[in-house]
């Protein structure tokens, strides 16, 4: 809502400057967006919350002006449209015999007009044109620029109709027929619906309620008898009706936002009164006025101590009914000597019930003077517990790790990494880029690669991810190319395959002290002999693997590329674990290293389980430090040693007992196949 | 040869060793078990017995000195070699490090972790909500009026009519009151999302705080209270919070909040978010009996904090994750 300075001191008397009083507006509620200057002079552009319609007029945002401003006072011309704007004739029903007004909707509350014969519609005073220019509005006739006018004081939408155009010179507002058609102002014919509710001559619809007339009745500098009409109409029909047509015009904007209804012939008089003043015409004596459904005020009672509770701050009885006072609430004694009974006013259906109301009483106190206070009482066991802890645990693992954090968009558009699941698609995207939700984190890192080189990145990112009826957390892991840097420096320059992934799995699993199981498994994005489910407890909660070369290729990614899904709804369902402890041996311990022969087709796990077995409680430590299979080793059979780290609680191993389990060792893996070398 | 004579080519020699190698070959040759200095307790037998200890005190003396000599050029020795090492061994310190592997946060994770480590410890509880949410737990349940203009600012994308992305965080409010019964503190961390184009002041995804809480006796000052403490630990010790009056569906009074630091952005008032007291429509449909309880919430953007703080201009940098970018921040 803009407005030039002049406007506003047409309705308020204030010391204040017009710097102060936009600061002052925005600490009511109404921000100043800026004040910027035109042709010479200062305009506000002040916006307007959407349950605040009166704000949206000069007359409105004045009463928050004198309401906020304790020296100012209202002038005579606030004074004068607050009581109706009076004219001599209002009491004559001259114009009943020119014109009739029919409402046969309920979605009208009040139909109004007047009538102008013998106008000239030539140009609109020169003060008008300008403080119409200054808001950035274009000077068109002199009627059309009254209406637009009065509208911005008051907030009423007004409209003139060429009263020559109207068929049988009359008004009806009803719903639309099916077939009919209006041709707005704009040049646009829309096909009418019958929800829509429109002004009619006797034979068809003339204007969009409460939006915008139509092009045939429009007034033109050839009119010279005028219908000048003012209506309220409700807010939730004229919105739905804009939507359908595509239209969003200056009243539209206004009846959404709620008009007051009794400003209805104060607005008419109002365009009567300027009119005359730009020499025109007197009315035809009369205003036509069809008011179907007065507004009721709603009656409130407000305590003033609960307005001091709600707000923090002291407020007395005679502050919160000064404040509601000058607001236009009428403000009586209520049977509770803390509250008054309070009635709002009909440009305030937003107040409807006793918070409102002190909101009211607050905004006008100052919320500056609300004091910073510390809350008392119950303290809860802050932060995060459960999956969000899960998560959080995941997310650290993996930083401490050496995985660089992405968060990427969750909408998208399909990728050759996406899971089989059918994606979710959006009904309404912005553009095809954002068009599905992720049904894997992995597309988007897929993105994070190509973005930073194409190689050598190690990333992981957690975010939601979503498949029909499901929305999950999800942790996706890619790594590739080199783990250190590339550098001057001769250091180690290992790559990241299968088995360094695997050592990033096995360090989330060991943060919850579960014991992960690597299963082989089927996952089409990814490598066929060379991927895993990982199972804890025999629930699946990660896969891992290195790309599939076709995926690889169709994304663009290098073919040692490796990839891991973990799924956080999963991990953090499972029952979480405990640490085994076990004590200390003091004593020293044995090394024995053996190297035996295997056939490929047996599993490690398989070997590492019968190790484990034969070893017992003996078997502190083991590892697998070489695989062999070149020369002296068969086709399809390769050579695995292990270091056996073996130590007895509270004795001293003699050779001869650590050989003997080194032998026991031995005998149990050759029973699975194992050749010792 | 006499002991003076030993001592003297002995002494002679240590001190003209030059490298700790030729010393070792003279302390074996003077030293040594089998060496000179020992030689001389040989010659012992060919005394009177009235003769001998003073010689063998003689002797004993010669070692003593011999020894000293040798461990004083020993230090001296070892000293200049170790010197020519150090020399040897200079590196230029101002190369470029040796790149280890270091996980980075990315600048809203680490904005993020920030929030919730505030948050979390004055009390309030963590909660993930979904992001593609139910059409009331955004709107309705939020004490939006049925097709209101106030939705007009909340572009939105659709799944199905009932279901969509969720534009605003404190969609979990509604989630929240329908399993716990208050005195209760809540407040979730994730993403929004508008039906807008992507560009240096818009994109379609962003992220939110919304936090919340109701007890007993909950005012406008606990609000601000609240809010300061958690503004301050954000942006520093000397921010102040400033409210003014502003409409949002689900509060009632409601604010704008704004912040203002003597070290930041000049001085002035800078907007953050929304916030005020949950709207008594929204704890009436919960069964909170709103004599007794009152609750406020506050909401704010999360890129704004990073934007604020470290001056980044380009909403688009965030979710990109452009290394060029993210590694200014980790």
């Amino acid at each position: 809502m803009k407005m030039t300075e002049s406007m506003l001191r047409d309705f308020v008397e204030t010391k204040l400057s017009i710097k102060e009083v936009g600061d002052l507006l925005t600490m009511t509620g109404f921000e100043l967006e800026e004040i910027f200057s035109a042709e010479g002079e200062d305009v506000l552009d002040v916006n307007i919350m959407v349950n605040r319609g009166d704000g949206a007029s000069v007359l409105g945002l004045a009463r928050e002006v004198l309401a906020k401003d304790p020296q100012a006072k209202p002038t005579d011309l606030t004074l004068r449209l607050t009581s109706g704007c009076r004219q001599p004739d209002s009491g004559s029903r001259d114009i009943w015999e020119k014109t009739t007004v029919e409402i046969q909707t309920p979605e009208c509350t009040r139909y109004a007009c007047r009538i102008f014969e013998g106008v000239v519609n030539g140009e609109s005073p020169a003060w008008i044109q300008e403080r119409l220019r200054k808001v950035g509005q274009r000077p068109i006739s002199l009627l059309v620029d009254l209406t637009n006018y009065v509208m911005l004081e008051t907030g009423q939408p007004l409209h003139a109709f060429d009263l020559d155009k109207l068929a049988g010179e009359r008004i009806i507002v009803r719903q639309a027929r099916e077939g009919e058609k209006l041709t707005t102002l704009d040049g646009t014919e829309h096909e009418l619906r019958p929800d829509q509710m429109m002004i009619c001559d006797g034979e068809k619809p003339v204007a969009a309620a409460g939006i915008m007339g139509g092009e045939a009745t429009e007034v033109s500098a050839t009119t010279t008898r005028c219908l000048l009409e003012s209506a309220h109409f409700l807010n939730t029909s004229v919105r739905r009706t804009r939507k359908q047509m595509g239209l969003h015009t200056e009243a539209s904007y206004r009846f959404e936002r709620w008009v007051d209804p009794e400003m209805v012939v104060t607005a008419l008089n109002r365009f009567s009164e300027l009119l005359q003043e730009a020499g025109g015409p007197k009315p035809v004596p009369g205003v036509a006025d069809s008011y179907q459904t007065k507004p009721v005020p709603n009656v409130i009672r407000a305590r003033v101590s609960r307005a001091t509770k709600i707000g923090g701050m002291a407020v007395s009885r005679d502050e919160a009914r000064t404040y509601l006072t000058k607001l236009g609430f009428n403000v009586t004694l209520d049977d509770d000597p803390d509250a008054w009974t309070v009635s709002t006013p009909s440009w305030r259906i937003d107040v409807v019930r006793e918070e409102d109301v002190i909101e009211e009483i607050l905004r006008i106190h100052g919320y500056e003077k609300i004091p910073e206070a510390l809350v008392i009482g119950s303290t809860p066991l802050g932060g995060s517990h459960g999956i969000e802890a899960v998560a959080e645990k995941v997310r650290e693992t993996l930083l401490r790790s050496g995985l660089d954090e992405a968060i990427s968009h969750s909408l998208r558009a399909p990728h050759p990494l996406d899971a089989t699941t059918d994606l979710v698609r959006v009904r309404n995207p912005h553009s095809p880029e954002a068009a599905c939700l992720r049904n894997s984190i992995l597309p988007c890192l897929a993105d994070v690669v190509l973005r930073n080189g194409g190689n050598d990145v190690h990333f992981f990112e957690h975010g939601h991810v979503f498949a029909a009826n499901e929305e999950r957390q999800q942790v996706g892991i890619l790594t590739t190319g080199s783990l250190e840097p590339a550098s001057w420096h001769k250091g180690n320059t290992g790559q990241s395959d299968f088995f360094s992934l695997k050592s990033l799995i096995e360090a989330v699993c060991q943060g919850f002290w579960h014991v992960p199981e690597f299963v082989p498994s089927q996952d089409p994005r990814l490598h066929p002999t060379r991927q895993a489910e990982v199972k804890i407890k025999g629930q699946r909660v990660a896969l891992l693997g290195q790309i599939h070369p076709e995926a690889a290729e169709q994304a663009s990614l290098p073919l040692a590329t490796c990839l891991a899904e973990i799924e956080i709804s999963t991990l953090a369902h499972l029952p979480e674990g405990l640490p085994a402890t076990k004590s200390l041996s003091r004593n020293p311990a044995s090394k024995r290293d053996i190297a035996m022969m295997f056939a490929k087709t047996v599993p490690y796990s398989t070997i590492e389980a019968a190790l484990k077995k034969a070893g017992g409680e003996l078997l502190e430590k083991y590892s697998l430090f070489d695989i062999y299979d070149g020369q002296g080793i068969p086709e399809g059979h390769h050579s695995l040693a292990f270091s056996l780290i073996l130590r007895k609680p509270g004795e001293t191993f003699t050779d001869e007992e650590a050989n003997q389990v080194r032998d026991e060792i031995v005998a149990e893996l050759t029973s699975l196949g194992g050749k010792l070398r | 040869m006499t002991i003076e004579i030993l001592e003297q080519e002995a002494l002679t020699e240590i001190q003209a060793a030059s490298s700790t190698t030729a010393l070792r070959e003279l302390e074996l040759k003077y030293l040594g078990k089998n060496g000179l200095v020992s030689g001389l307790m040989k010659g012992i037998g060919t005394l009177t017995p009235e003769e001998r200890p003073a010689y063998g005190q003689k002797v004993n003396l010669c070692r003593a000195k011999v020894q000293e000599t040798h461990d004083t050029q020993l230090q001296r020795l070892k000293a200049a070699e170790r010197e020519v090492q150090f020399q040897h061994e200079r590196i230029d310190v101002t190369l470029p490090s040796r790149p280890l592997r270091r996980g980075r946060e990315h600048v809203l994770g680490m904005t993020m972790s920030k929030i919730k480590r505030v948050l979390g410890s004055m009390g309030f509880v963590y909660y993930d909500g979904p992001e593609l949410e139910d059409f009331d737990f955004n709107f309705s349940e939020l004490n939006y009026p049925p097709d209101h203009p106030a939705m007009d600012a909340q572009d939105t994308f659709y799944i199905t009519d009932e279901t969509l992305l969720r534009t605003q965080c404190t969609a979990i409010q509604g989630r929240v009151f329908g399993t716990v019964h208050p005195p209760l503190r809540y407040f979730t961390v994730g993403r929004t999302f508008r039906n807008e184009a992507v560009d240096r002041t818009h994109s379609h995804t962003f992220h939110q705080v919304d936090c919340f809480m109701v007890d007993e006796g909950i005012s406008m000052a606990h609000l601000k209270g609240t809010l300061g403490v958690f503004a301050r630990a954000m942006f520093g010790p000397e921010v102040k919070v400033r409210f003014r009056p502003d409409f949002f569906p689900f509060v009632e009074p409601g604010v704008d909040y704004a912040i203002s630091s003597p070290k930041l952005f000049g001085g002035k008032w800078v907007e953050l978010g929304g916030a005020g007291l949950i709207h008594p429509n929204i704890l009436e449909r919960h069964g909170i009996d709103t004599e007794r309880y009152t609750g406020f919430a506050f909401g704010l953007g999360v890129e704004r904090i990073p934007m604020m703080a470290y001056g980044i201009d380009d909403l688009r940098n965030f979710m990109e994750n452009d290394l060029r970018f993210l590694e200014q921040y980790s």
